[in-house]
């Protein structure tokens, strides 16, 4: 009862909009030197590579798209689910099942942080993130 | 040579912030200015269509957008759309390095205003330091006869 209480739908969108606005004001200092960006394309991959640099000290691993506003960032070494204990392999189902819903309440942040970077610069989008194999993550960017 | 105005216009062209450089502006030298700044926001669209070719990397800085009778219009364009006007009394030389200058000094403040948590995105900026400074940077070009950063003997 009180952890469905800290980590509802509430606290989440709580969490949400604390990222969105740290991302806008994110987003605004780090392309203060930066030529202008292009299109979404372009966007994305600024916040793939510089943006993850300075928040996460690395870069997005993979980015996948299907050019239909679709674009999957996924990163192996999320370095904030990085001190996260991953179930053993081969665990049953129902324990990993735990694990990924205790990690997606960490990742509400972040992903409100993407979500408010990438509106701030010109692409108005919805941000899931999914922590499908601690400590890797996929955040899933749909372009409204 | 000299700054007359300064405006800084949001993502969807909404007015952030207008001053003017006079003493003492009247009503209608604001609706002038505001006037003035309006037909700036179709010359920076207009610039930034014509940059869209394939290769060239494009500059925030859009350079001078349009001359009219009393001013020189300068504009610059962040990445986050937000667009910053400066209007330039029509007389002497206007170095474009020190235009450039100008407008980075004036992008960097802007930022750090962005940065306050008390401020709103979109709204008005309100903010005496954000004021403030802005005076001493555009102290740089005072405009002939202003009182600003000047020194009285």
């Amino acid at each position: 009862m009180f952890h469905e209480k800290q980590s509802g739908p509430a606290a989440a969108a709580a969490l949400e909009a604390v990222g969105y606005r740290v991302g806008q004001q994110l987003a605004e200092r780090y392309t203060r030197d930066k030529p202008r960006l292009g299109d979404a394309l372009e966007i994305i991959k600024f916040v793939c590579k510089d943006f993850w640099q300075a928040l996460f000290k690395k870069q997005v691993d993979n980015l996948k798209t299907n050019h239909r506003g679709v674009y999957v960032l996924q990163d192996n070494g999320f370095r904030w689910l990085q001190r996260l204990s991953a179930p053993p392999p081969g665990s049953d189902p129902a324990r990993e099942e735990a694990a990924r819903q205790l990690a997606l309440s960490y990742l509400h942040l972040p992903a409100g942080i993407v979500r408010g970077a990438l509106c701030h610069l010109g692409v108005s989008c919805t941000v899931e993130p999914d922590p499908k194999q601690l400590p890797s993550c996929t955040f899933t960017v749909r372009v409204m | 040579m000299g700054i007359a105005a300064v405006a800084f216009i949001g993502p969807q062209n909404n007015p952030l912030y207008l001053r003017s450089m006079d003493p003492s502006p009247s009503d209608d030298q604001y609706m002038k200015l505001h006037y003035v700044v309006h037909c700036a926001l179709d010359a920076v669209e207009e610039k930034v269509l014509l940059k869209r070719g394939p290769s060239d990397s494009q500059d925030a800085y859009l350079g001078l957008l349009y001359p009219t009778e009393d001013y020189r219009v300068y504009g610059y364009l962040t990445n986050s759309h937000v667009k910053i006007i400066l209007l330039f009394d029509d007389e002497g030389t206007i170095k474009n390095e020190m235009v450039l200058r100008v407008f980075r000094r004036l992008h960097a403040l802007y930022v750090d205003t962005a940065s306050n948590p008390f401020h709103s995105f979109g709204l008005p900026i309100r903010s005496g330091r954000f004021e403030a400074q802005l005076e001493g940077i555009v102290a740089v070009a005072p405009k002939p006869g202003a009182s600003l950063g000047g020194f009285m003997t």
